[in-house]
Formats: structure tokens, C-alpha cells, sequence
């Protein structure tokens, strides 16, 4: 997992930046190395957020895998997130979902299974 | 703006070209251009090569055995927008004055890769993740498709009606590489890929092909002199957090400056060429174009004025959807298959008699941008 994503501490958040002009949120955050990065700040993305789309990838036979979703997540702000959702049914448009570590892909979208 | 002519054009038949090597390939949309051009190699004084996946200075090894005395040669890559591009940049220098006389052509050889979908770049952190992730393109188009149907009140019958004409285009077209038609029912039932794409909504992954155009600042031989009236490209914006992905905005924004360097309006237009690499991009495209007012896509698909023999149609080629889609070749053939249109040399898959002609390129998804490059084109008779 690249832990630089998250912050340290409970419940772990995800990092990002924000622009402190504009207010613009990025993630992941600027670079340290980034030639721009005096013109951001630390900031902590919130934890859970709103499905804006998804789909369910099906991959052929042939590469063993199992169908899985991905999505657009937004989150307060405002930031959009690409990633996995994973959950026991299919997502649907507006669906909750909390943000959590993941081992392979540093974060993922968990469906918040009381939310429809 | 000064006229750029299309003097002549050719394209090799989209399809699995294996064990045909990229400068035989190439060459033979080279040498049928240049004769429909009326000319011969030595008349042609620099040549764009448009590839995205071929390696480093493709155009000069295509070109190697040719005999062309050292002349220059640009290798192009802006991802499924790269042929448009090698267009666009070929009209500056023509039109600069460096040049009378150019030839373009792009060339892909994708059943190198084995299939499956191209990968995405993974240049930066977010480009990284997303890849990670699961970012491919039909994961991009599926997840408007999505947001499309959610939005606009649409079914899978309405996404799936577009590779049904598209796919029938295709069947009239001896260069394409899927000829067969196909019905609702079918295509349908073809195997899920990004839900809600079925596998007969996606670009065939595995093509070869090459295309290639004379450009000049004189006419060719043909009856019909083909312009180039507009000729744009430009690149994505970076995604905010609130972005309508239905928006199509990098297509919007080239087309109104391509039709405004034209000096047409989108109701002049009279043949499309658009990039339908899955069946969404297609009724996205008809908004972004102005050939549908918003949230009337479906309505105009439908309508059946974008069929061969309607009032605009749209992909008579089979599109991307059934001719194929080797990237660095789809523009130029895009253009190709204009310039046979307006001249009347496009066979069975003939839109009446059109003067204007609309080609469009938008391609090369970046984590964190709409769509890398989009470029569209105005030709003209």
C-alpha cells in the first residue's frame, strides 16, 4: 500500500492539497518536488462521499479475474476520486461510500450498506 | 485563412494485417495516395507520420526504402488524435509557405500488442493510481455511459442502436475490418465488457491499418477539389471536482473553433466522420458537434438522419465501431473517407451528395483531464 497517501493517526484520512489562491483541492498531493509546490497546503480529504458513476469491468475467461467495479466518488470540499467500489452488491448512482486503505491500490471505495 | 487542398488519399483495409511488417503496411496507403494524388514520390517535400505505439522515428523506417533523398520527416504522437494532428501541423507549414507539396499518414499495428485495451500512460502519481486502479478507456466511456443513461432517462437499446447503424455503415465498406450487420438483439447480448458496454459497443481492439493523404496548396486531379476549410486541435482541461462528464467540453470547444475558422454553421454539415470508439462517444459527440441540441441525442439517432441516406450521416465508414480503430491511422482515414464522400467515390456506403464534411478526433484519457487532444476538421467541396 503507498501509505504517503494517508495520514497517520485514527481514522486515517486521505491527503491531498489545496491550491491557496483558489481553493482548489488535488489529489494526490503536490509533490514536494513540484516547482509549484509552495502554492499549496496540506489538507485532509474527507472520509466518505457520494457515487457520481461507475461501472463494472468484466474481464474475459481467459484472465481468471472476477467482475469488479469502479466509480467516481465526490466528496465534500469539493473533490472527485477515481477508484474501486467494493461491496457485496451492485453500486448504484449516489450511493455512500466510505474511503479505506486498500493493500493494492492505496485506497478504495467501500459501499456503506445502509445507504441507498 | 489561405485554402489547403486534399490532392488525394488512399488507406490500406482495417483488420489483422499479422505478420505484415509497418513499412509494407504503410507504404501501400503511401504509393495508392500519391497516385490518386497524380503525382509521384519525388513531388512530395516533407512527410508527417502520425503513431502512437510503434516506437521512436517510425515514419523514417516506413520511409527508409522509398528513395525519398533525405527529405523531412516529423513523427507525430498525440494518442487516437495523433493522424488529425500530423493534418493540423501539416497545414501550418503549407500554409507558412514552407511547402507546396505534403504527404500524412498514419499507421498502427495493433495486434502487436496481443489485444485486451491500451494501456493507460502512467507518467505521474494520479496517472499511476488511476491505472492501478483499473483506469482503461471503456471503464471511461462505460462510466458516462452510465451517467447517461442515469441522467437522461435512456436505455441500453438507445446505446446499442448506434453500433447497429455504425455496424451496418461497415458492412457497405470493403476497408473496414467487422463487416458483418447486426441486430438490436445482438449486439445487446454480446459479452458485457464495462457495463453498460457490450462487447459489439467497443472499438475491435485488435487492427492494423494505415492511411495516408496528399495535402497541397493546389488542387489534385480529382473533379471535385476537396479544402480543407477548419482544421483544429486542441487539448484537455484539467477535471474539477463538479465536471459534467457528459459534457464533452475539449469536442465542444474544437468544433465551435473549427466551425468559426470554416465560416460554416453545424446545420451545413453534411457527412460526419466522428470518433465512436464506443457507442456513448457517439451520442455524446452529436451534442458537442451542434448536431443535436443538448439532451437530444438519442432523439436524433433515432430520427435516423445520422443513417446512410439521411439528412447527416454520421460514420458511414463503420466508424470506428466496425472499420477499426488503429490509432495513429483513424484520423487520416477519417479524412480519407470524407474526401471519397465529397467527391462522390464512396460506393454503397454513399451519403447523397454532400459539400461539407465533419471529421472529429478526441482521445488519450489522463487521469485527472477530460480527454488528452481533440481535433476536428471542416472539409469542404
Amino acid at each position: 500500500m503507498n501509505t504517503s497517501l494517508w495520514s497517520e493517526g485514527a481514522p486515517a484520512r486521505l491527503l491531498a492539497s489545496c491550491h491557496r489562491a483558489s481553493g482548489e483541492i488535488v489529489f494526490p498531493p503536490v509533490s514536494a518536488h513540484s516547482p509549484l509546490a509552495d502554492q499549496y497546503e496540506g489538507l485532509l480529504l474527507e472520509g466518505e462521499g457520494t457515487l457520481y458513476s461507475f461501472t463494472v469491468i468484466h474481464p474475459g475467461s481467459k484472465s481468471g479475474q472476477q467482475p469488479f467495479a469502479l466509480g467516481y466518488l465526490d466528496l465534500l470540499g469539493p473533490a472527485r476520486l477515481f477508484g474501486r467500489v467494493n461491496g457485496t452488491r451492485r453500486p448504484a448512482i449516489g450511493d455512500v461510500c466510505r474511503v479505506v486503505p486498500d493493500a493494492t491500490y492505496g485506497y478504495a471505495f467501500e459501499l456503506a450498506e445502509d445507504a441507498q | 485563412m489561405k485554402q489547403m487542398h486534399v490532392m488525394g488519399g488512399a488507406m490500406t483495409r482495417f483488420g489483422k494485417h499479422v505478420g505484415v511488417k509497418a513499412p509494407e503496411l504503410a507504404q501501400q496507403a503511401i504509393l495508392a495516395a500519391v497516385a490518386d494524388a497524380g503525382l509521384v514520390l519525388k513531388d512530395i517535400q516533407a512527410i508527417y507520420c502520425a503513431n502512437v505505439l510503434g516506437g521512436m522515428i517510425l515514419g523514417q523506417v516506413i520511409l527508409r526504402d522509398l528513395g525519398l533523398a533525405g527529405i523531412p520527416v516529423y513523427n507525430i504522437e498525440n494518442a487516437c488524435a495523433s493522424g488529425a494532428t500530423a493534418v493540423h501541423l501539416a497545414k501550418h507549414a503549407l500554409l507558412a509557405e514552407q511547402y507546396d507539396t505534403v504527404l500524412v499518414f498514419g499507421i498502427e499495428q495493433l495486434t502487436a500488442l496481443g489485444g485486451g485495451t491500451i494501456p493507460m500512460q502512467r507518467n505521474d502519481e494520479k496517472t499511476d493510481l488511476y491505472a492501478a486502479a483499473g483506469m482503461v478507456l471503456p471503464a471511461v466511456y462505460a462510466m458516462r455511459a452510465t451517467r447517461f443513461l442515469h441522467e437522461r432517462g435512456a436505455q441500453p437499446a438507445d446505446l446499442a442502436a448506434v453500433a447497429v447503424k455504425n455496424r451496418f455503415h461497415g458492412s457497405l465498406n470493403e476497408y473496414a475490418q467487422q463487416r458483418n450487420a447486426v441486430t438490436l438483439e445482438e449486439v445487446l447480448a454480446s459479452r458485457m465488457i464495462a457495463d453498460p458496454l457490450t462487447l459489439l459497443q467497443c472499438c475491435p481492439s485488435q487492427v492494423d491499418g494505415a492511411a495516408a493523404l496528399v495535402l497541397g496548396k493546389r488542387s489534385g486531379p480529382h473533379a471535385k477539389d476537396v479544402r480543407v476549410l477548419g482544421s483544429i486541435v486542441v487539448s484537455g482541461l484539467a477535471e474539477g471536482p463538479r465536471d459534467d462528464i457528459l459534457d464533452a467540453e475539449i469536442t465542444a470547444r474544437a468544433a465551435r473553433l473549427a466551425y468559426e475558422q470554416a465560416g460554416v454553421e453545424p446545420s451545413d454539415v453534411d457527412v460526419v466522420e466522428l470518433h465512436d470508439a464506443f457507442t456513448i462517444a457517439e451520442l455524446l459527440y452529436y451534442e458537442a458537434l451542434g448536431l443535436a441540441a443538448p439532451g437530444e441525442a438519442v432523439a436524433l439517432l433515432h430520427s435516423g438522419a445520422t443513417k446512410v441516406g439521411g439528412r447527416v450521416p454520421v460514420n458511414p465508414s463503420g466508424g470506428l465501431l466496425a472499420k477499426g480503430h488503429p490509432l495513429g491511422a483513424t484520423g487520416v482515414a477519417q479524412m480519407v473517407e470524407l474526401m471519397w464522400q465529397l467527391q462522390g467515390r464512396a460506393g454503397a456506403r454513399q451519403a447523397n451528395a454532400p459539400r461539407i464534411g465533419v471529421a472529429q478526433c478526441t482521445g488519450g484519457g489522463i487521469a485527472g483531464v477530460d480527454h488528452a487532444a481533440s481535433s476536428v476538421h471542416v472539409l469542404g467541396v
